[in-house]
């Protein structure tokens, strides 16, 4: 007679230990709460931040104790008692809806106890708790060897489940205490406390890993290219490499596995470059961290490029990537249209410029009141330094009407002709409330240029009280306002 | 915007609106075929059939010109012209058109084919190619039209392009996705969307999963054809779930880019472009096509009507300040084409496949009249006065025969005149290592002005900078221009015609390369006769003081030569683009296109300023009296102009108390003192209602009673 504690089988285990290292703890708690004969809860909750390998140690796990009754038939326990334990897992980064998530789970369950019978909808959790038991009562019935039944619902991220119903998590909670044999585990990243709304669920934290951890899981994976002095001088420099990349890099950024591991996967063919080349040997380390300081020091590596550099460029691509940052923008502003890049320059003084100061920097007849502000009498500047303002660049662009834009690029397009292209005092009216100028402005509205505010379909575009701000920086207007012949700091307030 | 939202737009307004009542008035009832109103449904428009001659033929829809004098005959042959010429023009455009692309369509097919080469290492990234268009929103649509016909040709799967206009939200992207994904085999029917028994969700994935497992397709292509526009919370969940779904459905993204690639990584978070890696392509830029489309729309020897430069520079101006896109060039073209055979009725003898004597049976008096209405009829009299041929001028202007001899003269020249510019047009582009833009040396042609054109003189200038070897390579240049002629311009190569300036470059060819053969032996190197002319500036430094002083260059007897030698050249050059202006020639009204003003109307209107200079100055429109005052403030203006008058004068608040007082001063003003209140009110609601309409007036949240003005006068 089988006790009716009894944990899963120790080389299950180990050998999971070893396929996870530093989550030893975890694997043990999580095989007792959902063995069969082990303490078996309704629901679990297993947390922890990204990548620190919940899922995966789920994954495995359940797939081991749902193949474990074919080991204890080897055992050769006479009066086996068959333990049948399935498990069935829904990501919910795939779930587009609440519902979504629901026929997903049932479409899950539905394959892994075999049913062959009709799915009906399952629109909320009520129903999904009838599916569910139709579905795991004929499984019971049709698998008679078997004394033992359980079921596991892995639930992975389903704290970020879009268009989730308020009640989903309560609900799913409590499926346990209508449908017998049920397991219900969460993978979460932060739970809020009780979100459950039931006490005593047991917790299963998975903490990041520490440095010692991680260096101890990174010497696991074996670097490419290796070292030309072997597979035992390469596991060296590799260890003492991620602990540099570690200390210089990884600590300040992401601490993350993954992060850190991808990070010194692509420096590592960078970092023993010298060491290929023949001019340093692995066995002063510190020489050669002196020789490739700039690899640490520079941080772009830690931004994920969406383009892939191609591998032969690999070499000079860092020192590429810094000059190309610098002319981003560059490109657009000699692609613009004219009056797109006057119509930029203009959204971009009306966002950083107070409306009430536009008298003073638009008025043709302001010019000698603008001459005055250097002055000012003593009264007025202490008053002024007394209040403290902050800076209007430093508040970021606010949002102005689309008629005071319109007025200033006006105002603008007479300076950035008399002084640009149309020098000799040719008269130019076609401008005004052209269909041209509209097109513009939409165009630049859908580049993502100008953000208009408010709802996005809210009101024309082009209505005269529409909302809207500015989405580039000064670099760039300044570029595009000079390409048009406008200083555009002349116009700005300070 | 495109023609069927422009139809759209106008669906909510109608002229029955404002109207208190209207009288039905039933049609004849014989022709119920025609009054069945149409059906309101989506019909896919395809492109109106104006291209097809052998429909056209049988309807004429070119009206008769010159007070109807004109004859059936002609006006079915300018119809003929029309199509005939413009499709020929517009085959040549598109395939440039098609081919501009080629590169690009054929890097990122060679990439959605096998994108692993690029990623080594297996972490669920999904590829993607981003395409950099440039701003020019416009023109993404074609590419991407290309790019997915030519995907679904050559790739194994199916081939979705989304747009940002109708991806509202992340369910309505994914319906559409499965929905255009799964109905690109027309073969299958419904694909089921049941797996093992389970009726699954139209927005589920899994619905692209059973159909890529069953079709074996390789890949998913997804393009965002405008992705800057998608709102970004969108493209994060999408790319998101597309990573994960990475392992079973082959998903690969095309994005197109207006800026440029950082900006949109920029905007992406960092959780969407950990998903992401890809290569950025580049198409080819706006404006080199455009000097293509050029060349072989306009400049091209078998063009049949040519651009003015007046026009062209008002085309290009229009390019760089507004709009920088193919498309656009193209209607403007079309749009030439069409008015010239439309509207000009002496287009007829424009076409020069049929002989002149079939013509001169279709021309009539009328046709003769107009001639001698055209300003180059003018200037033909004009020269032959000055010239003292008085007898002819009097014999052209009342001579019938004598005209149309004269007629027939130009016509047959005027290939010739047009060959010689264009072959000068060549030569010049091609004789220089860097030439001007086409555009700009095209006008300058046909401004007549290249004589004495900037242009002209810089060549001249780099010639006196040339060393013998220089010179042997730009006279080898032009020789091969002559001789090979251009493939972009259709013209053959015509070398046995300008025999005389090829047997002179030849002879200044062998000179040269005996000078420098001669100084390679000396090994004293030939200056340019530049250097040799400019005086070199000695400076001597002796006992600290500095002299100037200039350094006398000694000239050799090869360089003597040599000197003379470039200024035979430049001579031959200047009298070979010595051209004479096109508009001079007479008759150049028929295949000359000229008018700047037509194109502005039409292309670049202006809506608001048009409706703001009704309101304020309805006189030039309507016939209503024009009160004393001057202000615009009159009884007499309609009841819209008045308040919109009085809306001008009032702040960013208008009271509606006061705004109805004037209304009722100026209206009882008209009306002596016996004005009907209620009339008035009527009045008063309906032209605010107008304002309103217009979007000039919006009801302001900041005071009670109160209208915010929206609208400023003048921008």
């Amino acid at each position: 007679m089988a006790s009716m504690f009894s944990l899963p089988s120790e080389v299950m285990l180990t050998s999971l230990v070893s396929l996870f290292p530093c989550r030893e703890q975890q694997i043990r708690s999580l095989a007792t709460l959902l063995a069969i004969r082990g303490a078996p809860s309704r629901n679990v909750v297993l947390y922890g931040l990204e990548a620190t390998g919940k899922s995966a140690i789920a994954k495995a796990l359940l797939q081991g104790l749902s193949a474990e009754p074919d080991n204890s038939l080897v055992n050769g326990d006479s009066d086996v008692l068959h333990d049948q334990l399935r498990y069935a897992v829904i990501k919910s980064a795939e779930c587009i809806t609440g519902r979504h998530l629901l026929e997903q789970t049932v479409g899950a369950v539905a394959k892994a106890v075999n049913w062959e019978g009709n799915v009906g909808r399952c629109e909320n959790v009520a129903q999904l708790v009838v599916e569910l038991g139709r579905m795991l009562e004929g499984w019971r019935t049709s698998d008679d060897g078997a004394t033992n039944h359980r079921i596991v619902l892995v639930f992975d991220g389903i704290d970020h489940q879009r268009e989730a119903p308020p009640t989903l998590l309560p609900g799913l909670a409590r499926l346990g205490e209508i449908i017998p044999n049920l397991t219900t585990l969460y993978i979460v990243t932060a739970p809020r406390p009780n979100f459950l709304h039931l006490p005593g669920v047991p917790h299963v934290h998975f903490p990041s890993y520490t440095k010692p951890e991680l260096l101890q899981i990174l010497s696991s994976t074996s670097p490419t290219p290796q070292l030309p002095g072997g597979a035992k001088e390469t596991q060296e420099t590799w260890s003492r490499f991620t602990s540099a990349v570690y200390d210089s890099l990884s600590k300040h950024s992401g601490r993350d596995i993954l992060s850190f591991r991808s990070i010194s996967l692509r420096l590592w063919p960078r970092f023993i470059k010298p060491i290929l080349d023949g001019q340093l040997s692995s066995t002063p380390f510190s020489r050669l961290l002196v020789a490739n300081r700039s690899l640490f020091q520079n941080e772009t590596v830690l931004i994920p490029g969406i383009i892939s550099e191609p591998p032969l460029a690999k070499a000079g691509a860092l020192v590429q990537g810094v000059n190309e940052s610098k002319g981003k923008y560059q490109g657009i502003a000699n692609q613009l249209p004219y009056y797109s890049r006057l119509l930029l320059v203009a959204s971009y003084l009306a966002s950083f410029n107070p409306p009430r100061l536009d008298i003073l920097h638009f008025m043709k007849s302001a010019s000698s009141k603008r001459r005055k502000k250097g002055g000012g009498t003593a009264l007025s500047r202490s008053s002024n330094t007394k209040r403290r303002t902050i800076s209007r660049k430093l508040l970021g662009p606010q949002a102005f009407v689309l008629e005071r834009m319109l007025a200033i690029f006006h105002c603008i397009k007479e300076d950035a002709d008399s002084r640009g292209r149309y020098g000799n005092g040719n008269e130019r009216k076609r401008e005004n409330g052209s269909a041209d100028i509209q097109m513009a402005i939409a165009t630049l509205a859908s580049l993502r240029l100008l953000v208009k505010m408010g709802a996005q379909n809210a009101g024309d575009a082009m209505d005269g009280a529409c909302r809207y701000r500015v989405a580039v920086g000064w670099e760039v207007v300044r570029g595009v306002a000079r390409s048009v012949g406008v200083e555009a700091e002349d116009y700005l307030a300070d | 915007m495109s023609d069927a939202e422009e139809t759209n737009s106008h669906t909510g307004f109608d002229a029955i609106d404002h109207q208190p009542a209207y009288i039905y008035t039933p049609t004849g009832t014989n022709d119920d075929a025609l009054e069945r109103p149409t059906k309101r449904r989506k019909v896919a428009k395809g492109r109106p059939p104006v291209l097809q001659p052998h429909e056209s033929t049988n309807s004429l829809t070119f009206e008769p010109l010159i007070g109807d004098l004109e004859t059936l005959d002609c006006v079915r042959l300018r119809q003929d012209c029309f199509h005939k010429y413009w499709s020929e023009t517009n085959a040549r455009i598109q395939s440039i058109v098609n081919e501009a692309n080629e590169d690009t369509l054929a890097e990122v097919t060679a990439f959605v084919d096998s994108p692993g080469d690029i990623n080594q290492e297996d972490d669920g990234r999904v590829p993607a190619s981003f395409i950099v268009t440039g701003p020019n929103i416009a023109s993404q649509d074609l590419l991407f039209k290309q790019l997915s016909a030519r995907l679904k040709k050559e790739i194994n799967g199916p081939v979705v392009t989304l747009r940002s206009g109708d991806a509202s939200n992340l369910k309505a992207v994914l319906k559409q996705l499965i929905r255009d994904a799964t109905n690109q085999r027309s073969e299958d029917e419904e694909l089921s969307q049941e797996l093992d028994g389970r009726k699954l969700l139209n927005y589920d994935l899994e619905i692209l999963q059973s159909y890529v497992k069953n079709h074996g397709s390789q890949r998913v292509v997804v393009a965002f054809q405008d992705s800057e526009a998608f709102d970004t919370s969108l493209v994060v969940d999408l790319v998101t779930l597309f990573s994960s779904w990475i392992d079973r459905i082959p998903f690969t993204l095309l994005f197109g880019i207006a800026t440029s690639v950082e900006l949109f990584q920029e905007r992406l978070p960092r959780a969407a472009s950990r998903c992401l890696y890809g290569v950025r392509f580049d198409v080819e830029q706006t404006s080199s096509i455009l000097e293509r489309i050029f060349q072989s729309a306009v400049a091209n020897s078998k063009a049949s009507l040519r651009l003015g430069s007046e026009l062209v520079a008002s085309l290009m101006e229009r390019q760089h300040d507004h709009v920088q896109s193919v498309q656009s060039f193209v209607v403007a073209l079309k749009y030439a084409y069409m008015c010239h055979f439309y509207g000009n009725a002496l287009s007829i003898l424009t076409d020069a496949s049929t002989s002149s004597q079939s013509l001169f049976k279709l021309i009539k008096p009328c046709h003769l009249e107009a001639i001698r209405m055209l300003p180059s009829f003018r200037r033909l009299i004009d020269s032959r006065v000055e010239s003292q041929e008085l007898i002819r001028a009097r014999e052209l202007i009342q001579d019938d025969t004598i005209l149309l001899q004269e007629i027939e003269d130009s016509l047959e020249s005027k290939d010739g005149n047009i060959l010689r510019l264009l072959r000068a047009f060549h030569v010049f582009a091609s004789a220089l290592s860097e030439p001007p833009s086409g555009i700009d040396l095209y006008m300058t042609i046909f401004e007549g002005a290249l004589s004495g054109s900037d242009h002209l003189k810089r060549v001249l200038d780099s010639i006196k900078r040339m060393t013998p070897d220089d010179l042997v390579v730009f006279t080898k240049r032009i020789k091969g221009a002559i001789e090979n002629g251009s493939c972009e311009l259709d013209l053959d190569g015509w070398a046995d015609e300008d025999e005389e300036l090829i047997a002179e470059l030849r002879d200044v060819e062998i000179k040269a390369v005996g000078l420098s053969g001669k100084s390679a032996d000396t090994e004293k190197p030939i200056r340019s006769s530049a250097a040799i002319h400019s005086k070199g500036l000695r400076t001597t430094v002796i006992a600290q003081r500095v002299q100037l002083s200039y350094e006398k260059s000694t000239i050799t007897e090869a360089e003597k030569e040599f000197i003379g030698l470039i200024d035979h050249v430049s001579k031959l050059l200047e009298q070979y683009f010595t051209l004479e202006n096109p508009k001079d020639l007479f008759l150049n009204e028929l295949w000359l296109c000229d008018s700047a003003d037509l194109f502005l109307d039409v292309f670049a209107p202006r809506p608001r300023a048009a409706i703001e200079n009704a309101l304020s100055a309805p006189h030039e429109y309507l016939t209503c009296e024009i009160g004393g005052s001057e202000e615009g403030l009159s009884s007499t203006h309609p009841t819209t102009a008045i308040i919109y008058q009085s809306y001008l004068e009032a702040g960013s608040l208008i009271n509606m108390a006061d705004l109805w007082t004037t209304f009722q001063e100026i209206l009882s003003g008209k009306e002596g003192d016996e004005g009907d209140e209620r009339e008035a009110l009527m009045q008063f609601y309906r032209a605010l209602a107008d304002l309103k309409l217009v979007g000039m007036v919006k009801q302001s949240k900041k005071k009670a009673d109160h209208l915010a003005k929206v609208a400023w006068k003048g921008l």
